[in-house]
């Protein structure tokens, strides 16, 4: 099974490559999301484990996260069925047939390398996919071709390149703490993880989380996430915030593992608690003033990110939480992100200012811009209720009620933030001009442009009520990988 | 003679702290990657054939030759030959870097006294040169210099694994993928687009994308 998604995508990029016809990719990738999606079922709720060359297999840890990444490619699969067709999106360079093949290409390479990330159980091959996913990802990112578009590919790749050269030199310090030990697969690092040499561990653990929280998208080292996330195309925005992050959360969670073990969590707690306030903190400042919603809806996974390490480092009380709080987030941003894709089709501006009247102009998308907006911003029925509300019972019962304020504190000021930028698109007037403008492209949204995000709302506010018992299972597994 | 390589590795990063010539960094990343052969032929006598010469081929090929003729193309092609408008001046960024390296040197001789695998020069001299090529590029204004640090800090980085290599050669492995990663894609593609999209490969023109005025 395992194989299978790891094996076909590289014979479908062979043929891809040869092939070259538009129908024929197409319907490659369909079928890569249909299958992916298919077999990681079978994965996470059949009872047998799965492995492949020793080096990938389907633990408790990883069913959940992949189980998300392959509900979101399909989604966005869906989707972009209908955005191909009318791609680039205002860009002045001609996008022939061979380009959109290569961006095909470059989205199943992508979720290829996030599925080699999470199906590997040695840190060594998880390090090497997550290079992958910045090799794959960088071409998507620069797909507009704009000058912006390069800027924002550069960065990212320049600033993840740094990330991920940290990240190998606390792979190396890892190294050099488990003394004579020699493996990087993660079952063994744990079952020795107790006579580790806690020095080493600690400069390790470093390095790890700044290394791979650069691919996290964690503050302070978060730079390239904004840039990259605003200039990529809207479904690859998606695949990016709801699936990418996630791959790297679950290598730094591999690697806490090991630190809970050695006994060295305090510590390792510090690092992620810093990180995630800091998080927290820079979004809370930039989003206040922001002028570009996709910028917004990147400073908000920055956000997300940063409670899901914040939570992480209260201990064994929020775990669950956090693992409902990735859920959320994957499924309620990948919905934000595909609907400003509608809109910035329908008013060719990425200008918060430019966008107004959403909800008479065009009532579809705005309803699911601001059902997305309800769902990231912990409104009930929203999951994300549900996980924010547990990790503050989690503060609370740790006796840190200074963290507690703050965290409120910063939430509800990028709560207010955001809010005020999504009721200013969604009401209020639209120009006479603009309203032309808006009646061209309407015709652009096709219908699977809207289902996809209107399908993973209902499960972000119906989750917020009910958690289906086989979903609990696993996300009860998952707990018991931190 | 093994440690005798190490210590003019470290002093390459003072040359690269101290000159503004283009050109003399790319020269610097061959003696570089020559330097990184010695070191493994000296550490590696007792090692089997297929895997010296699979870290010969990286050295001598990747680091010595391919990199360094890459960034030799783009540089003809861009006449980016200074980068001289640093923010710090050239005395002092000498200082600051060998600074460091005396750092890296006494921090691994006095303060991590229990080093079991890693001897201490390893570690100061590959520390010492991440820390100063991090440095390096947040004061250095042409991508290209940009470019050169990371490599060089990646170069320590594999000086770092050079140094586990005997217990966990599947490291070193790693590291080169880092290294073919480098030139296939900062080197091949992007440099070329850049230059095509802004004409002058400075840092300051990549400044668009800000959150604080419209950006489209």
């Amino acid at each position: 099974m395992i194989n299978t998604i790891l094996i076909f995508p590289v014979i479908a990029g062979l043929l891809m490559l040869i092939v070259r016809k538009r129908a024929f990719d197409n319907f490659m990738l369909n079928l890569y999301a249909l299958l992916h999606f298919i077999i990681t079922l079978v994965l996470t709720f059949g009872s047998h484990a799965e492995k492949f060359t020793g080096y990938f297999a389907v633990d408790g840890t990883n069913k959940l996260f992949l189980l998300i990444l392959s509900f979101v490619f399909l989604m966005v699969t869906i989707y972009n069925n209908g955005y191909s067709k009318q791609l680039p999106v205002f860009s002045n360079i001609k996008i022939n047939d061979k380009k959109i093949c290569l961006y095909w290409l470059m989205t199943m390479a992508f979720v290829w390398a996030m599925t080699g990330t999470i199906l590997s159980t040695d840190l060594g091959i998880s390090w090497v996919f997550i290079e992958a996913t910045t090799l794959t990802s960088a071409y998507l990112i620069y797909f507009n071709r704009t000058k912006n578009a390069i800027e924002a590919a550069w960065k990212y790749v320049f600033i993840c390149s740094i990330g991920i050269a940290l990240a190998f030199a606390g792979i190396i310090f890892l190294n050099i703490s488990s003394g004579n030990i020699n493996t990087l697969n993660y079952a063994e690092l744990y079952s020795h993880a107790k006579s580790f040499d806690t020095l080493w561990l600690k400069l390790s653990f470093v390095f790890i989380a700044f290394g791979f929280g650069t691919k996290m998208g964690l503050a302070p080292v978060h730079f390239w996430l904004p840039d990259a996330h605003s200039e990529s195309p809207s479904p690859i925005s998606a695949l990016l915030s709801a699936t990418l992050l996630n791959s790297a959360f679950l290598v730094i969670v591999r690697v806490f593992k090991i630190m809970n073990i050695a006994q060295c969590d305090t510590y390792a707690r510090l690092i992620l608690m810093i990180m995630g306030i800091l998080s927290l903190f820079v979004t809370a400042v930039f989003v206040y003033h922001i002028k570009n919603y996709k910028r917004m809806l990147a400073y908000s996974s920055i956000e997300n990110m940063g409670i899901l390490v914040l939570g992480t480092s209260l201990g064994p009380a929020a775990y669950y939480a956090v693992l409902l709080h990735l859920i959320g987030h994957s499924l309620a941003k990948a919905s934000f992100f595909l609907t400003s894709g509608n809109i910035l089709e329908l008013f060719e501006s990425k200008r918060i200012k430019s966008v107004s009247g959403m909800m008479s102009a065009e009532p579809k998308t705005g309803w699911l811009w601001i059902l997305s907006f309800l769902a990231i911003c912990a409104f009930p029925t929203s999951i994300l209720f549900i996980s924010e509300f547990l990790i503050i019972k989690a503060m609370i019962f740790e006796h840190r009620y200074l963290l507690c304020l703050l965290f409120i504190f910063l939430l509800t000021v990028i709560l207010y933030g955001i809010s005020r930028a999504v009721i200013k698109m969604v009401y209020g007037e639209v120009s006479e001009d603009k309203k032309n403008i808006i009646e061209n492209n309407k015709q652009k949204i096709k219908v699977s442009m809207y289902i996809p995000q209107a399908i993973m709302l209902l499960i972000v506010f119906v989750l917020g009520v009910y958690i289906p018992p086989v979903l609990n299972n696993i996300i009860r597994l998952a707990v018991s990988g931190f | 003679m093994e440690n005798g390589f190490i210590i003019l590795f470290g002093l390459t990063m003072l040359y690269l702290a101290a000159t503004s010539r283009i050109i003399a960094h790319i020269r610097l990343l061959i003696i570089q990657g020559i330097l990184l052969f010695l070191i493994c032929l000296c550490g590696y006598k007792h090692t089997p054939l297929l895997n010296l010469a699979f870290l010969t081929v990286e050295t001598l090929v990747v680091k010595s030759v391919i990199i360094p003729w890459f960034l030799y193309k783009i540089l003809k092609k861009t006449h980016a030959n200074r980068d001289n408008e640093a923010n710090i001046p050239h005395f002092y960024c000498l200082v600051i870097a060998s600074v460091i390296l005396m750092g890296g040197f006494l921090a691994a001789n006095y303060c991590i006294e229990p080093m079991k695998m890693i001897s201490p020069i390893y570690f100061g001299v590959s520390a010492a040169t991440i820390v100063i090529s991090l440095w390096l590029i947040t004061i250095k204004h042409k991508i290209l210099s940009n470019v050169i640090e990371f490599i060089t800090m990646e170069n320590g980085i594999f000086l770092l694994s050079l140094s586990v290599a005997k217990e966990m050669p599947i490291l070193v492995s790693l590291g080169v993928l880092l290294d073919v990663f480098i030139a296939v894609y900062i080197l091949g593609l992007f440099v070329n687009e850049i230059n095509k999209e802004f004409k002058d490969l400075e840092v300051s023109h990549l400044s668009e994308l800000k959150d604080y005025e419209y950006n489209d």
